[in-house]
């Protein structure tokens, strides 16, 4: 009871000083404009495709609102989650140790995870106020006769949210571990750039780099605003911030002798390493997308089902070849949801494939079937399909226009949404940002 | 004053090559004023830091009521008040002393008492970022007394005041002991040391030179007072 209510005065205090501190205000007032101009321009270009100013009607009726605009008009969110909020993250954690705080509070004997625990809750929070601006667009979306699929809504902000819970952990991890805020900005800034850095290997050189890549906040946001909820990857961010919080509060123990910190949070990183790997096997996912954009047709997925036998596809493509990352994107990382013992192995000898095209095999995939081979190169979703069927010896099911996604076309300027975004959010983030400052003095 | 109420063996700290304290030993009577009384570099901060459990240190144990206290174990005895800080500097003096007796536990029956005795009662709504440095060292003077641990170091409580306060504040400090609490102070104005405090440690290149009353201290000249005994032994 007693300790409870100490962890409820910790709470108190950092909401409190989460509300002095300048870093959040300043977050809070940007990302309305940032949202806005992102809300904006994708509305409008959503409306032009959709026949707003005689352009050709009917271009945009197979289109998502998802993609079309929830996934850009996040993107502000997604932004603001790399650049402002470590910096109001590094001000909650190292603001203790600047002022002489932390050498107060560490002498109240409670779990020092206790203490980045509350800090961590109250950023949450700080961040999901932080997304208000992208559920008044949700609102004016639907304001102005716009279709609103709940589901992928629920699946983009949720992934907004585990990128935040990454970005707090990444930089208490950073407050703690340094000595001054701006080193730990530093460092939470190159770990971002870092992840941007493997993405870009993984494009690259494809192999483990791209595998590792998969986990990386920018490739894990971009799966959740395509809809799609994976397992691995959600329990991967998952394991990530609770390691960086554990990481954090071995460090902000500051009595605790160096050694046993270092061996701590070797620890630490070794379970959450066994974790990451453990996880990578968890292949269960849920494409919560209205437009099933990241699944086969229905009928295509109830025929796959019943192959039981794994399937060893050896693909010939170079890693930057446009043809791979096609057959990826519309292809293997849709069969793969149906069929969790699909295994692809690239084959290439350079990363371009410009000066390979014509040696032997390049370009061909190899499908091995239990046993039953055949080879073709055939980069389509229907040919690749086809050519497991017939490994399969199944029927390929009769094509069906009744699940087809027929889209959402809406031709409506962005009314009011200037407004909104420019003037009343950034003016009501200031004026409560004064209201609070004049009741706190 | 009655036994130890804390008792330091062999305490060790080193930053690399340097060595910050060696082999420091010493004793805090129950309810006592024990002054700690050091040139500047002789490693009274350090002393405080590693006694209160805020800085490892190297070797050396730390005895409670004759049972032996490990660093994490030490938060529940022993609370220390470092110097030049501005703890959660948005805050309130109101809300932070609110805080201690929320947060530590501390006595809220105290609260009144300590902000008459400190003269706090004008900046309790100011912000504690705001204050001048005297201001400021007694609102982290009050958080420390409102704490309930027996044990209490407080790193140069005068530093930043000036004569007047100086007095008032070594008035409240020695209720506040006779109260029952147990005090170490960390005081480098030596006449300020004499008039507060019991007994003293003198602390010079990070070990005790001496530990005692002024009495016991003078040793075979009556006449000298404590700053003789400062001179004479760090």
């Amino acid at each position: 009871m007693r300790a409870r209510r100490r962890f409820a005065w910790l709470l108190v205090k950092e909401w409190r000083e989460l509300l002095a501190s300048r870093a959040w205000w300043v977050m809070l007032a940007l990302i309305g404009p940032l949202v806005g101009v992102s809300f904006i321009n994708a509305v409008r270009t959503y409306a032009e495709l959709s026949g707003l100013n005689g352009t050709s009607a009917g271009v945009g009726e197979a289109f998502s609102p998802l993609v079309g605009v929830w996934a850009p008009t996040f993107s502000a969110c997604e932004l603001a989650a790399a650049f402002l909020l470590p910096f109001v993250a590094i001000r909650v954690v190292g603001g203790d140790k600047q002022s002489g705080a932390l050498k107060l509070e560490t002498q109240q004997p409670i779990p020092p995870a206790w203490r980045i625990v509350a800090k961590a809750l109250v950023l949450l929070v700080g961040w999901v106020i932080a997304l208000v601006p992208a559920a008044i667009a949700a609102m004016l979306w639907r304001g102005y006769g716009g279709s609103l699929y709940r589901p992928e809504l629920a699946a983009l902000a949720f992934g907004h949210v585990l990128n935040a819970g990454l970005t707090i952990a990444l930089a208490a991890a950073a407050a703690s571990l340094t000595e001054h805020p701006s080193t730990a900005a530093i460092v939470t800034l190159s770990v971002t750039v870092g992840t941007w850095i493997v993405n870009f290997i993984a494009a690259v050189h494809g192999g483990l780099w791209q595998r590792i890549a998969e986990y990386t906040p920018t490739a894990m946001v971009a799966q959740f605003q395509h809809g799609l909820v994976r397992l691995d990857v959600t329990l991967a961010s998952l394991a990530l911030t609770i390691a960086g919080l554990a990481i954090a509060a071995v460090w902000i123990e500051i009595g605790a002798p160096v050694v046993r910190r270092v061996s701590e949070s070797a620890i630490v990183a070794a379970v959450a390493a066994t974790v990451l790997l453990a996880v990578t096997f968890a292949w269960q996912s849920w494409d919560l997308s209205e437009a099933r954009i990241n699944s086969l047709p229905e009928a295509d997925e109830q025929a796959l089902a019943r192959i039981h036998e794994p399937l060893h596809m050896e693909i010939h493509f170079a890693p930057e070849d446009p043809r791979r990352t096609d057959l990826e994107a519309k292809t293997l990382s849709k069969l793969r949801r149906v069929l969790p013992r699909l295994q692809v192995t690239y084959v290439s000898a350079t990363s371009t494939g410009l000066f390979e095209q014509t040696a032997a095999h390049y370009g061909e995939i190899f499908y091995d079937l239990g046993g039953r081979r055949a080879v073709n190169r055939l980069t389509s979703a229907d040919g690749v399909l086809d050519t497991i069927y017939s490994l399969a010896g199944i029927a390929p099911p009769a094509e069906t226009d009744d699940s087809v996604f027929r889209g959402h076309p809406l031709a409506v300027p962005p009314r009011r949404a200037g407004t909104v975004f420019y003037g009343i959010w950034p003016a009501a983030v200031v004026a409560a940002a004064l209201v609070h400052r004049r009741r706190r003095a | 004053m009655s036994g130890a109420a804390v008792a330091v063996h062999g305490l060790t700290k080193s930053y690399g090559r340097l060595a910050a304290l060696a082999d420091v030993s010493l004793t805090i009577r129950s309810g006592e004023v024990l002054g700690l009384i050091g040139p500047n570099g002789a490693g009274k901060t350090t002393l405080f830091e590693c006694l209160a459990g805020v800085l490892p240190y190297d070797a050396g144990t730390v005895v409670f009521d004759g049972t032996r206290l490990p660093p994490r174990a030490r938060a529940s005895r022993i609370f220390y008040v470092p110097d030049a800080i501005a703890p959660w500097p948005a805050q309130s003096v109101g809300w932070a002393l609110d805080f201690t007796v929320g947060f530590f536990g501390g006595r809220a029956s105290l609260r009144a008492e300590v902000i008459e005795r400190l003269s706090l009662a004008p900046f309790l709504s100011s912000s504690i970022g705001t204050l001048s440095k005297g201001q400021r060292k007694r609102a982290v003077l009050a958080i420390g007394m409102l704490t309930p641990h027996p044990v209490l170091l407080i790193d140069e409580p005068f530093d930043g005041l000036d004569l007047r306060q100086t007095r008032e504040v070594g008035a409240a400090l020695r209720d506040h002991a006779a109260s029952g609490r147990t005090l170490f102070l960390s005081i480098h104005q030596i006449s300020d040391a004499a008039r507060v405090c019991d007994r003293f440690v003198l602390l010079s290149g990070g070990r005790v030179r001496g530990e005692g009353t002024i009495a016991e201290l003078r040793g075979p000249d009556p006449d000298s007072d404590l700053e003789d005994i400062v001179l004479a032994r760090t």
